[in-house]
């Protein structure tokens, strides 16, 4: 199946999970999902992404930790911050350390459509 | 016993102790000298007494020897031996035999030996003081010697060539002298005594008068002083030293009167600053109790935000997904939608606000029109079911200045005060919203919400803005809405004053100031 671009979306929260399935797999992405850093790494180890979609606070291992372990063994994957914990602060380290973009919660469609298309290098 | 020793040891007790010592010693010098001068002056008298009758007497007896009567002479010296002071009168012939004397009984023996007797005649006149049992007298001895006239007589009793005749011895008796300077000597030691005592008392009046009274008078001002009393002065206002040293006192004394009450002074100065430092303590104690407070409630809104953001994500998310499922023909569902959305965002933005209270950043300042905030506001919560019952009275000044503000979170504050209002009431009255410009110090806006309820306790009104405090039943309040509001209005540098009685309603005052051009992110 021929798709616009693989992501992974982790989140410990099902909600986010499925809202960012619901809005991103109409759009033509294929969409995967898993609730925690660990497992994500996992899934890395198997397949391979363009767009990982990661939250900041999890249980076992923070976004952050996911985020460098993924620039480590996937330097081409690109990396979106999505946090419900919003400070300037956090924003700015995120970006330091790699990260495409950075999104609040909640976000509406508008706004995660145009960040993954930015990631994944589309131009509407 | 004490009191002696007391007064020997005072100034006057000494001063008149070495005064009436040398007095004294002065006095009786002077008595011994004047008594002893005077007793040689009666010795040389009595002597020359003694002298002078020794001569009568041997005239008074010349004309009974020159004629050879010896019964005449013998009468002679029984008269001229009746004088008083006369203790006896003698005459011996040249061998120291008694020829006459005035006792009889003597005639014819010779008290001294034949030397003693040659050595009277060889001296021609002997006088002196000799004892005769127990008294003194006066002994004069004059030899009689032989003259012309004795030799040439016609009783030819004495040849020519016998030289002394015989010897007159005459006595005196100087008991009565003695007893004159006996008399003497007491009267002058009287006079002593009497001349001592009076100038003594004359010192004790005088040192009384001049030294003890002014001392003792010293002594009692310096005790009222010593007691506080620095009111009382020392009249004593004679122009010597005790004089000096009243005047000295007494300014001394207005000198400690003008210290103490400046002492006094800078004491009560002293407890209002002390006081006043204590206030401000307090204040800064009660300031750091809410930040602390407002820190906690930051904390705690942090861990909320993150557990809201995710579910509002869904809301968002799926109100967005419905909508576009939705007809475009269907304008109220769109709508309905639009709100689920709009809602939702705004449920964010109050989550954001919370977290801002943990953290000094993330203010949007903006030029904002109060009025139309609260008009914004007031439609908000009219259709809410608490509200149907309540009238809003709506006095907005026209032209109000802009301010500088975050919209989300002032619209916060009136939801938070309106609802609140609402409540006190149980759901029924009217409340009142009012702004105006108040110019105190620089141009400063109030915003006035005002119930018709029941009022706020007194003891309860110190306590509305603390977190977690509410008068609402279980369940319905969480005692943050005030307090949020306090630390949003703190922080557009303005402050909420909250005035109430009893059974009057309550009235709640925003104050901001207007046209603040630093925003908060500045802070």
């Amino acid at each position: 199946m021929e798709t616009k671009g693989r992501i992974l979306v982790v989140d410990d929260e099902e909600i986010v999970r499925i809202s960012c399935q619901r809005i991103l797999t109409p759009m033509g992405y294929a969409v995967e999902t898993t609730p925690d850093g660990v497992k994500a790494l996992e899934l890395m180890g198997r397949n391979k992404y363009d767009l990982v979609l990661t939250d900041l606070k999890m249980p076992h291992m923070d976004g952050m930790e996911v985020m460098a372990e993924i620039r480590k063994r996937e330097p081409e994957a690109k990396v979106i911050i999505i946090t419900g914990y919003s400070t300037i602060e956090v924003a700015v380290k995120a970006i330091k350390m790699g990260a495409f973009n950075y999104i609040e919660k909640p976000f509406s469609p508008d706004v995660l459509i145009t960040a993954v298309k930015e990631a994944l290098g589309e131009h509407a | 016993m004490v009191k002696f020793r007391k007064s020997i040891h005072s100034l006057a007790g000494k001063l008149i102790l070495t005064v009436g010592t040398l007095m004294t010693i002065g006095s009786l010098l002077l008595g011994y000298f004047f008594i002893t001068y005077e007793r040689k002056i009666m010795i040389k008298n009595i002597q020359n007494y003694g002298l002078s009758s020794s001569d009568l007497i041997k005239r008074a007896i010349h004309y009974g020897m020159l004629t050879g009567q010896k019964e005449v002479i013998q009468q002679n010296i029984d008269v001229i031996s009746m004088e008083k002071g006369i203790d006896y009168i003698r005459i011996y012939n040249p061998e120291g035999k008694i020829v006459y004397a005035s006792n009889r009984m003597e005639i014819g023996k010779a008290p001294y030996s034949p030397s003693e007797f040659r050595k009277i005649i060889e001296a021609r006149e002997v006088s002196g003081l000799i004892s005769s049992g127990g008294d003194k007298i006066l002994r004069y001895t004059v030899p009689i010697y032989n003259e012309p006239r004795c030799f040439t007589s016609q009783c030819h009793y004495h040849e020519k060539d016998q030289q002394v005749l015989g010897v007159l011895e005459s006595a005196f008796a100087t008991s009565e002298v003695d007893y004159i300077l006996q008399q003497n000597r007491i009267t002058t030691l009287l006079l002593i005594g009497l001349f001592i005592f009076g100038i003594s008392v004359f010192l004790c009046v005088i040192l009384y008068h001049f030294v003890s009274k002014p001392v003792a008078f010293l002594e009692a001002g310096m005790k009222r002083i010593a007691k506080g009393d620095l009111d009382s002065t020392i009249d004593i206002h004679t122009k010597d030293e005790m004089g000096l040293l009243a005047t000295t006192f007494n300014s001394m004394t207005k000198d400690l009167k003008r210290y103490r009450e400046n002492m006094e002074n800078w004491t009560r100065s002293l407890e209002a600053e002390v006081k006043r430092k204590t206030n401000e303590i307090m204040r800064a104690q009660e300031e750091l109790l809410n930040a602390e407070k407002l820190a906690s409630l930051g904390r705690m809104a942090a861990g909320v935000a993150h557990e809201l953001n995710s579910p509002l994500t869904g809301v968002v998310t799926f109100a967005h997904l419905l909508k576009s499922r939705t007809s475009l023909e269907d304008k109220q569902a769109q709508e309905d939608l639009q709100v689920i959305i709009d809602q939702a965002n705004r449920c964010s933005r109050i989550i954001k606000g919370l977290l801002g209270f943990s953290r000094r950043a993330g203010f949007e300042m903006v030029e904002i029109n109060v009025n139309d905030l609260l008009d914004n506001t007031i439609s908000l919560v009219r259709n809410q079911a608490r509200f149907h019952n309540i009238r809003f009275d709506i006095r907005l000044a026209p032209s109000l200045p802009l301010i500088l503000a975050d919209p989300n979170q002032l619209q916060q504050v009136f939801l938070n005060l309106v609802i609140n209002a609402a409540d006190a009431m149980n759901e029924k009255g009217v409340i009142t919203i009012a702004t105006r410009v108040l110019r105190t110090d620089g141009e400063l806006l109030e915003i006035e919400i005002t119930d018709n309820g029941p009022g706020i306790p007194e003891d309860m009104i110190g306590r509305i803005f603390e977190p977690f405090f509410t008068t609402k039943p279980v369940g319905k309040g969480t005692g943050l809405g005030l307090s949020v509001s306090y630390g949003i209005i703190k922080r557009h540098g303005g402050d909420i004053v909250v005035k109430s009685a009893p059974g009057q309603g309550a009235s709640l005052f925003i104050r901001i100031p207007a046209q603040r051009k630093k925003t908060e992110e500045q802070a």
